[in-house]
C-alpha cells in the first residue's frame, strides 16, 4: 500500500504522512525522488526511518519514530509547519483512515464510544492540502472501511481525492468511487464484495500498479534576472522590499524589471524608494546613484503602493514616488510597519485577517472594524499576497532554502512566504547540504526561482539625478 | 540564587508557580520536552493548573511528561491535540470521565497559531475552519474570500516551560532539529519563560543569525541535569 502512494507522489511535491500506515511512503519514495516530506513538527524533506544504531534523538517525525534528514533538508517551527499548509504550499497529504466514504469524506480522529478524540494535525492537514490520498487496510476485520456514509466524526468532509487500500485504488469522483486497480489476484466482485459503497469500474481498469515515475529534476537556478523576472505581467502585485537601503535590497531582480517593463504594478514595501534621497547608500561617486524602487517609478511602471514609510526623510529632497503622487499619477495605501510585517506574514500563513491594537484612532483605522478584547481596541487588518516576491538572500542552495545576512532578513523573511511566484537574489548558490537545515531562515518550498547577483555588481547604477523641487 | 536569568535548578526555577497557574509545556514527543522542569514541577506540587502540552499519552515511568502531573493530580484542566489514539485509552480520560479533568482538544494547527497569535499580541486570528464537528461549538465563524473561517483567539500562559540545545546567558536560545516544534512560540506566549538547555555558554557563544528564540522571551535559565 505505501508503495503503490509513494507511486502517486511527484518530485518537488510537498507531502505530509499521517500516522500510521502513511508514515511507511517515505521508506518507499527513493531518496532521489524529490519529494519533499512535511512533518508536523517542523522537519521538510526528512527521509526513511534511521537504522538500527543510528538514530537521533532530537529527529523524529509525527508519529514519534526516528527518520533521517537527508542534504538539503530544513527545520522549521511546529507553527510555520502549520502556516504552510494553511497557505497552500502543501501539495499533498496522505492519512490513515477509520471510514472513508464515497463522497470523499474521512473520519480518522474520533470513535464515538471513546467521547473524546485527538484531531491532531489530521484535520489541519485534510483542509489545507491540495490533493488528499487516504490509505488504509480495505477492511476492519472483514467489516468494510469504504462506506456510502461515514457515522464516525468527520475529520473532513468531501476532501478525500484518491483511496489506496490492501486490495484496490478508487478515486473520489462527483459520482461516487471509481474503481481503478485492484491488488494481484483480486476481482472487481471480490472487491466489490468488501467495499460498503457502490464501484464504478474504469475503462482503463488494471492490476495495481506499484512502477514509481521518473520525472526530470526541477530547476529553480535561473541563469539572469532577466530570464527570472520576464514572466512579470502587467498588473502585478509585486513584494519588494529591503528596508529602506542597501542591505536586503534586491537591486539585481529590481533593474531586470525596469528593463522588463512591466506597468500597472502594485509594489508592496515598506519604503517606495528612499535610498537614493537618504542616507541610505551613499554613492561612491555623484554620477551614481543608489538603485531602489525609483528606478520604477520613474519608468512609469507603479501605479499603487502599500507602504510604511513612502516618503523621503528630507522635504528638500522628495523620492521619486513622492513626486509621482503629487502629480496622480500614483495610488498610495499607507501601512504602520508591524501591521504591514504581520498582514504580510497572515497571507504566508493562511491567516485571513487578524486583530491587532496597532493604529486605533489614526488615520490608519478609517474604514475598519473595531473591536473590543480584553479592554483594548483592535482592527481588523486583511493578509496581504503577491503574485510575485523579489527577495534578496545571502545564500541559496538549488532548492530554494534560503540564509540571510546581517539585517538583510528584514521583510524578506515574511515576503517569501506570501508570493505565489518568489524570486531570490542571492549572493551565492551551493548544492544540496551545504546549509545547516537549523540554519535555514527560508526554507526551499516558499521559494521558485534563485538568481545569483553577478560577482560584478554595483547597487549603485548611473541613473538620472534626483531632481530638486526648488526649495533644497 | 539566580544569577541573572541562571538558575541552579529546575526546582528553583519553578518554585513560584502557583496553584491555579496556566502553564505551557513544550516538546513534541521527548525532543524539546522540558523534563528537568516537569519534573521539579511534580515535586513542588502546585495544583489546580491548566497544562497545555500537544500531546497526552500514558504516563511513562521513563518520562516526565503532561500525564505524570495529570496522573498526581496536579492538572485541573487540560489543552492538548492528541489524547491518545482514536481507540486508545489513557488514564485522563477516565478523569475525563469522572468530571475531575476538563479536556479542551483542539486541532494541531489552530493550537500553533493561537499560541502565535498570543506572541504576537493580537485580539485573535482568522484561519479558515479545519474543524470536525463538535470541536468548532462557540467559535465565531466568518466567511472571507469566500471560505468560512473561525476567530481564533490567542492563548496565553502565565508560564512556559520548555526545552532547548543551547542558551546563552542573555537567554537566546537555538534548537536542535526537532526539539524546535512548539518552543519557540510557547517562549513568546507565556508571561514567564523558563528553558531547560544542554549547554550555557556566555554571551556571543551563539551565532546571532542562528539564534531562533531571542532573549527577551527568555526570563528563566536551567541546565538539563543528566538523567
Amino acid at each position: 500500500m505505501a508503495l503503490r502512494v509513494a507511486a502517486e507522489l511527484r518530485r518537488g511535491q510537498v507531502v505530509n504522512l499521517g500516522i500510521g500506515l502513511p508514515t511507511l511512503v517515505a521508506n518507499y519514495t527513493p531518496p532521489d525522488a524529490g519529494v519533499i516530506f512535511h512533518s508536523e513538527n517542523g522537519i521538510l524533506g526528512y527521509g526513511p526511518h534511521a537504522a538500527e544504531g543510528e538514530e537521533d534523538l532530537d529527529l523524529i517525525n509525527a508519529r514519534g519514530e526516528h527518520v533521517t534528514l537527508p542534504p538539503g533538508g530544513a527545520v522549521v517551527s511546529h507553527t510555520d509547519a502549520f502556516a504552510m499548509v494553511r497557505s497552500g504550499r502543501l501539495d499533498v497529504a496522505v492519512l490513515g483512515a477509520l471510514q472513508v466514504s464515497e463522497k470523499g469524506d474521512l473520519a480518522n480522529w474520533m470513535t464515538p464510544e471513546k467521547g473524546i478524540g485527538s484531531p491532531g494535525g489530521a484535520l489541519d492537514m485534510a483542509a489545507g492540502a491540495k490533493r488528499l490520498i487516504v490509505i488504509t487496510e480495505h477492511t476492519n476485520g472483514g467489516a468494510p472501511k469504504v462506506l456510502k456514509e461515514c457515522s464516525y466524526p468527520l475529520t473532513a468532509a468531501g476532501r478525500v481525492d484518491l483511496i489506496v487500500t490492501d486490495l484496490a485504488v478508487m478515486e473520489v469522483t462527483g459520482d461516487g468511487l471509481l474503481l481503478k486497480e485492484v491488488a494481484p489476484g483480486w476481482s472487481v466482485e471480490s472487491v466489490r464484495g468488501l467495499t460498503g459503497a457502490p464501484l464504478r469500474v474504469s475503462d482503463g481498469l488494471k492490476e495495481m500498479d506499484f512502477t514509481l515515475p521518473q520525472h526530470p529534476p526541477v530547476n529553480k537556478v535561473y541563469p539572469s534576472a532577466a530570464e527570472a523576472v520576464a514572466d512579470v505581467p502587467d498588473g502585478a502585485v509585486m513584494l519588494m522590499d529591503g528596508f529602506g537601503g542597501l542591505g536586503g535590497m534586491p537591486h539585481y531582480l529590481m533593474l531586470a524589471l525596469r528593463d522588463q517593463g512591466a506597468k500597472g504594478l502594485t509594489v508592496v514595501s515598506n519604503t517606495v524608494g528612499i535610498a537614493r534621497v537618504s542616507g541610505f547608500g551613499t554613492p561612491p561617486s555623484p554620477d551614481l546613484q543608489a538603485v531602489d524602487h525609483s528606478i520604477l517609478v520613474e519608468r512609469g511602471q507603479i501605479r499603487k503602493a502599500i507602504a510604511t514609510f513612502p516618503v523621503s526623510p528630507s522635504p528638500s529632497r522628495p523620492s521619486a514616488f513622492e513626486r509621482a503622487y503629487r502629480r496622480g499619477e500614483v495610488e498610495l495605501e499607507v501601512v504602520s510597519q508591524g501591521t504591514l510585517a504581520e498582514r504580510l506574514r497572515a497571507g504566508g500563513s493562511g491567516v485571513a485577517a487578524f486583530y491587532t491594537p496597532t493604529g486605533v484612532g489614526t488615520v490608519v483605522a478609517e474604514g475598519k472594524e473595531v473591536r473590543e478584547f480584553n479592554g483594548r481596541q483592535h482592527l481588523l487588518e486583511e493578509a496581504i499576497r503577491g503574485d510575485f516576491a523579489f527577495v534578496r538572500a545571502h545564500k541559496a542552495d538549488t532548492l530554494g532554502n534560503l540564509v540571510y545576512r546581517g539585517t538583510s532578513r528584514n521583510f524578506n523573511l515574511v515576503m517569501a512566504a506570501a508570493a505565489a511566484v518568489t524570486i531570490a537574489e542571492v549572493d551565492e548558490i551551493v548544492e544540496p547540504g551545504v546549509l545547516d537545515p537549523e540554519a535555514i531562515v527560508t526554507p526551499g518550498i516558499h521559494v521558485r526561482r534563485v538568481v545569483q547577483r553577478p560577482a560584478v555588481f554595483s547597487p549603485f547604477q548611473p541613473i538620472k539625478p534626483i531632481e530638486d523641487n526648488g526649495r533644497g | 540564587m539566580a544569577q541573572g536569568k541562571i538558575y541552579p535548578s529546575a526546582a528553583s526555577a519553578v518554585a513560584d508557580v502557583p496553584d491555579g497557574a496556566v502553564v505551557m509545556l513544550g516538546g513534541f514527543g521527548t525532543p524539546g520536552l522540558p523534563q528537568g522542569l516537569i519534573k521539579g514541577l511534580l515535586s513542588q506540587g502546585a495544583r489546580g493548573l491548566t497544562c497545555i502540552s500537544n500531546t497526552c499519552f500514558e504516563p511513562r515511568a521513563d518520562e516526565y511528561n503532561v500525564a505524570r502531573l495529570v496522573e498526581n493530580g496536579q492538572v485541573s484542566k487540560l489543552i492538548t491535540t492528541f489524547i491518545g489514539r482514536p481507540a486508545q485509552e489513557v488514564p485522563a480520560l477516565d478523569l475525563w470521565r469522572a468530571g475531575v479533568l476538563q479536556v479542551e482538544v483542539m486541532p494541531q494547527g489552530i493550537l500553533a497559531e493561537r499560541m502565535r497569535a498570543a506572541a504576537a499580541g493580537l485580539g485573535g486570528v482568522f484561519v479558515p475552519n479545519v474543524y470536525g464537528h463538535p470541536l468548532d461549538a462557540g467559535l465565531e465563524k466568518r466567511t472571507l474570500n469566500g471560505v468560512e473561517h473561525v476567530l481564533a483567539p490567542p492563548l496565553r500562559a502565565d508560564f512556559a516551560l520548555i526545552g532547548a540545545h543551547r542558551g546563552d546567558h542573555l537567554g537566546n536560545l537555538t534548537y536542535r532539529l526537532t526539539q524546535r516544534n512548539y518552543n519557540p512560540a510557547m517562549a513568546a506566549a507565556a508571561a514567564v519563560t523558563v528553558a531547560e538547555v544542554r549547554e550555557v555558554v556566555a554571551a556571543g557563544g551563539i551565532d546571532p543569525e542562528r539564534v531562533v528564540t531571542p532573549g527577551v522571551y527568555v526570563d528563566r535559565l536551567v541546565l538539563e541535569e543528566p538523567s
